[in-house]
């Protein structure tokens, strides 16, 4: 066989092994963190993780008064994190699109994008939970909603610019105004972006533990109120997973298992939505 | 105020001062000395253009040649993108919509477009029609459906649809989807209707029964159709106007534009020598 051709494929097939070989150790990771999370996890699932309180060490319990904490902040930061984001990705796919107001903006926001989470739970700690003199569910949402803010702002100023100026000229021509134009036709144009960048967002956001370290802290009891500390997922799990005790730390597991579905399932959500698109 | 109502004289620096249009109808819109830029990019340069009301005005041209920009404005949809900018006059019965002071909203009833690609929204056939028509008008539901059957009927659309205005407009045929780009067009009652290439996106079928459409709108509508196609300006049209490189050249009846034309260019263009 001819020397080069011979050289060329011996170097194709190390690339492809040295490719492969990356692609498998990457997986391993992850794999093995699911793996790990599912076995530990589910030998901690019951129902009296739904609806029993945490614990004191060494006694029975569940995580209710934390998957409450957790869904209750996390619905309040997407309610007032969505709107204004929503408006502002308005603003710059339609309104400023090419102005410096709106060239600022958007730099801004990817600072904000990539600002350290732990940051803005100090930021929100000297705010709103030193001026109130105490830790709360509100402080805690208000963290999640910084957070979950850039990254609805990004994905609706995409999904807007994707619909086709055509139908900004078609809704033109025929004289209807820009907010008609925006709302019934824009909007309902780009829902499936829309909702997949807050689903992406509230993915985001579910995880997060500095932030609301510093601003929701923790609550051993029962709690509906979102003036006052409140439980939530990720700070118990760094709480319990870290205690010497085995009921805690099984607890953490479960916990971890139930977050992780979570996100999957949003995961699978956006799958699904965008696939329909593409279909259609 | 109205100067277009004496005789109408077509001036172009290209064309003789002397021509003058077969009938004397009065003119629904005269383009002023009409500069049009993209940007630093010129592309129209001070164009004259007096179009008769009630009549069909073909602009013909080769690629590029601003035909479509000057549709564009006339009902100053152009104003979508910053970078461009008219310069000159447009007067409609007299009014220049080009002043800044002229309400946009209103320029846009007056003056209804239809685009090249049929522009359906994501809605029913009946929203699709009573989109716009609702907005402006408040009419009653029995009012607004016998608006949205007229509109249909007149677009020659009606027949097809009438059983079933609730499905998507998306589920028509492309024909079957301009024809509603005109009937929701023509449903607000515009004067002045702009016909972008209306039918280079349709088979032959679809486009012999837009311009049948045509002509029949002519008895209501003032009507301005930018086309690729020669046959399709000598067929629907009573003046054409042609143009090249963002110079109006040669404007007269369109018999005579395509029997007898005074400019060389004209000439060269229509028996097909480029373009």
């Amino acid at each position: 066989m001819n020397r080069t051709i011979l050289r060329r494929r011996i170097v194709d097939i190390l690339a492809l092994v040295l490719a492969t070989a990356a692609t498998l150790f990457g997986l391993v990771w992850l794999v093995w963190i699911l793996f790990t999370t599912f076995v530990q996890g589910a030998k901690a699932v019951s129902p009296a993780l739904f609806t029993e309180m945490t614990p004191p060490p060494g006694s029975a319990g569940g995580l209710l008064n934390a998957f409450y904490g957790s869904a209750m902040m996390m619905l309040l930061a997407v309610a007032v994190g969505t709107p204004v984001g929503i408006a502002a990705g308005t603003y710059l796919a339609e309104h400023g699109r090419h102005s410096k107001l709106a060239a600022t903006v958007r730099f801004i926001n990817d600072i904000l994008l990539s600002a350290p989470s732990i940051v803005i739970g100090l930021f929100v700690y000297e705010i709103a939970v030193r001026t109130a003199g105490h830790f709360s569910g509100y402080a805690g949402a208000l963290a999640l909603a910084i957070i979950l803010l850039p990254i609805v702002v990004r994905t609706s100023e995409e999904s807007l610019r994707l619909v086709p100026n055509q139908m900004r000229e078609a809704a033109f021509a025929l004289g209807l105004p820009r907010w008609k134009l925006t709302i019934q036709l824009i909007y309902k144009a780009a829902m499936t972006g829309l909702v997949t960048g807050t689903l992406l967002a509230v993915a985001r956001i579910s995880g997060e533990t500095a932030p609301l370290l510093f601003t929701a802290l923790n609550n051993q009891f029962w709690n509906a109120n979102l003036a006052r500390p409140m439980a939530n997922i990720p700070v118990i799990l760094y709480k319990y997973a870290m205690s010497p005790y085995d009921n805690w730390i099984e607890l953490a597991w479960a916990g971890a298992l139930i977050l992780t579905l979570f996100v999957l399932l949003l995961n699978i959500g956006v799958r699904l939505l965008t696939h329909k698109v593409l279909k259609r | 105020m109205n100067e277009a109502s004496a005789p109408n004289l077509v001036m172009s620096p290209a064309a003789p001062a002397d021509v003058e249009l077969p009938s004397r109808r009065q003119a629904k819109i005269d383009v002023r000395n009409l500069d049009f830029y993209y940007g630093d990019v010129q592309a129209l340069t001070s164009v004259n253009l007096s179009l008769e009301e009630k009549q069909v005005t073909a602009i013909i041209g080769p690629s590029g040649c601003g035909k479509s920009t000057l549709l564009r404005a006339m009902n100053r949809i152009y104003e979508l993108y910053p970078e461009q900018r008219a310069k000159g006059e447009i007067l409609i019965d007299g009014e220049n919509i080009l002043d800044r002071g002229y309400s946009l909203s209103a320029l846009r009833r007056r003056v209804g477009m239809v685009f090249q690609k049929p522009t359906p929204f994501a809605s029913s056939i009946r929203n699709n029609v009573g989109f716009a028509l609702n907005f402006f008008e408040r009419l009653s539901r029995s009012e607004a459906n016998n608006r949205i059957e007229n509109a249909l009927r007149q677009a020659a659309l009606w027949d097809e649809v009438k059983d079933r205005l609730s499905a998507s407009a998306l589920s028509l045929s492309g024909g079957q989807q301009q024809r509603l780009c005109i009937a929701r067009t023509i449903a607000i009652r515009p004067e002045i209707i702009l016909l972008d290439e209306p039918t280079s996106a349709l088979d032959p079928i679809a486009t012999a029964r837009i311009e049948e459409l045509i002509d029949e709108l002519r008895e209501q509508f003032t009507i301005v159709i930018v086309t690729h196609n020669m046959q399709q300006a000598a067929r629907v049209s009573q003046n054409t106007a042609f143009f090249h490189l963002g110079e109006m050249v040669e404007y007269g009846a369109t018999s005579t534009i395509f029997t007898n034309p005074l400019e060389e260019r004209t000439k060269d263009y229509i028996t097909g020598r480029y373009g």
